[in-house]
């Protein structure tokens, strides 16, 4: 099992370099952009917070974008939260279909693994890939927060980046049980699944009708304005989405123990 | 002789489309066997339900006196397979692959598949996609042979090899079987079977044909009779009584003639359609 681990994790090591460079990278940049940016955002945040639909759905009707955690929940709480959702999809959109779509099943599974255990050990090494991500995102936005020299409130801060992995946890999981399904790799439906989601949240934000069911979404709990703002949990919407990751990685051990593996 | 391989009633079917249909055979400790068929005989819809990596609706496998529903790792751990379709992971280099199948089988394999890297010239630093298919076939043979399995199961392995590296594998197929492992051989090669295989089984349309010794699967008392009469020349299949051949020859002026054994894929068409009559 731990062979098959450690070969997932050779195989996604470049996209996770790529990937958390890139969010983090943009979030750190953004960050340090804050200093020079603070005075002209100043004179407009109640512009900002008076631009009706737009500012429910990106948070700014809540906190001062000329705060740092304000900055932070609407810029950064972009960039991370759905650099990090696609990045979940990635790794764990094709990691099972790509035995059969790469017609390497026939090797793997003729192994002496039982299909169980080959399943949680690409399970495992999606999880370990995202927690890696989220740690060298969290990284680059913390020495860029210390460059800047604001105060942050770091309470709010790691709270918001525990939901936001819980979050990335919870659309891998959907995308791991997408790709027991398939016998070809299908990124496209699941980074599709992603947008939809995180559509649905933003729409949930601004129609009044939706307001109760936006818990559906994984962005519900992991959104940054509400967390900065609140600084709480959003229980129901922590606990479907706990609920939706075990049935998604379960339902995948299910269906791919029993099915007939395409060659 | 204990049997490595029983299979009982074995039947699959892909929704409404069949599978196979009530398969039994055994395979013999010690065999090289052969299992060929036309394509879409079920041949390869056999060996994966042998393998567990599909599952059957009725019937029973057993291999090394195990049920594989419920034994499959302890069977597979004993098992050397490679598929008609040797693929692998695309970035890794070989050796990484040969080593990688090794690890999942917990052993050293390191002596053994350098041996076998050796004998079948196997470049172990290339990466895997930029071999060619009779590459890729020979890195599917190590890590099939590297930890010296009780049964090898092949599907098509020798093509895409050159023929010295299809006399290599046979060479070091026997070499293991001589040491007390069994061989279960899917081929389209008639000959292999002939030369190499003991015992055989023939699929047709998801049911078994016959299996029996291959000397009684080509055992035919039919002959290829090539004449030439009246500037033709004629060619064509008799069985029957030599005798009665004979005599309707005497009524011919034959300028030439030749009357020798049929080829063996005549024996094999041959079988086929006096099975299918």
């Amino acid at each position: 099992m731990f062979t098959i681990y450690k070969h997932e994790i050779k195989e996604y090591w470049k996209s996770l370099l790529i990937w958390a460079i890139c969010v983090g990278g943009m979030g750190a940049m953004c960050i340090l952009l804050f200093s020079s940016m603070k005075e002209t955002m100043s004179g407009m945040t109640e512009s900002f917070a008076s631009m009706g639909a737009f500012s429910d759905a990106f948070g700014m009707s809540q906190l001062s974008i000329a705060t740092l955690a304000g900055f932070y929940a609407t810029e950064i709480g972009t960039i991370h939260g759905l650099g990090g959702a696609m990045f979940a999809a990635v790794v764990s959109a094709n990691i099972l279909s790509k035995e059969e779509d790469g017609h390497t099943s026939e090797f793997l599974f003729s192994l002496p693994i039982r299909r169980e255990k080959a399943v949680f050990a690409k399970w495992s090494a999606a999880v370990s890939h995202i927690l890696l991500f989220n740690l060298l995102c969290v990284l680059l936005y913390l020495v860029a927060i210390v460059a800047l020299g604001e105060e942050m409130d770091f309470h709010r801060y790691f709270l918001y980046h525990i939901m936001q992995l819980l979050m990335q946890m919870e659309v891998a999981g959907i995308c791991f049980c997408i790709s027991a399904f398939q016998k070809k790799n299908k990124l496209g439906l699941s980074l599709g699944v992603v947008l939809l989601l995180y559509a649905y949240d933003l729409m949930a934000r601004v129609v009044p009708d939706l307001a109760d069911y936006k818990l559906f979404s994984p962005f519900s709990y992991a959104n940054a304005a509400d967390l900065f703002s609140t600084g709480e949990i959003y229980l129901a919407g922590t606990v479907l989405g706990a609920a939706v990751l075990a049935a998604g990685v379960v339902v995948a051990h299910v269906i791919y123990g029993r099915k007939d593996l395409a060659v | 002789m204990k049997n490595v391989i029983e299979i009982d009633n074995l039947t699959k079917y892909y929704g409404k489309h069949r599978g196979v249909t009530d398969v039994s055979f055994q395979v013999a400790e010690g065999d090289i066997f052969g299992f060929l068929g036309p394509n879409g005989a079920g041949k390869s819809t056999t060996i994966r339900s042998m393998l567990g990596l599909i599952r059957f609706q009725k019937g029973s496998i057993r291999i090394f006196d195990k049920d594989i529903r419920t034994d499959k790792e302890a069977i597979l751990s004993e098992v050397g397979y490679m598929p008609s379709e040797t693929m692998f992971y695309p970035a890794m280099k070989v050796k990484e692959m040969i080593q990688m199948a090794a690890e999942v089988r917990g052993k050293d394999c390191r002596k053994e598949a350098e041996k076998l890297c050796q004998r079948l010239q196997v470049d172990v630093d290339k990466k895997i996609s930029d071999l060619s298919l009779g590459n890729r076939k020979k890195v599917g043979i190590v890590c099939a042979m590297q930890h010296r399995p009780k049964l090898f199961v092949f599907d098509e392995p020798t093509s895409g090899l050159d023929p010295l590296m299809q006399s290599e594998f046979f060479k070091l197929i026997q070499e293991y079987v001589s040491e007390g492992a069994t061989c279960m051989l899917s081929t389209h090669v008639l000959s292999e079977i002939k030369n190499y295989c003991q015992n055989a089984a023939i699929m047709k349309e998801g049911k078994l044909l016959c299996v029996d010794s291959v000397g009684n699967i080509t055992r035919t008392n039919a002959k290829r009779v090539k004449l030439q009469r009246e500037g033709r020349q004629e060619s064509y299949l008799y069985k029957g009584d030599m005798n009665e051949l004979v005599r309707d020859l005497a009524g011919y002026d034959i300028e030439d003639i030749l009357i020798e054994e049929p080829a063996l894929d005549e024996i094999f068409m041959h079988f086929y359609e006096s099975e299918s009559n």
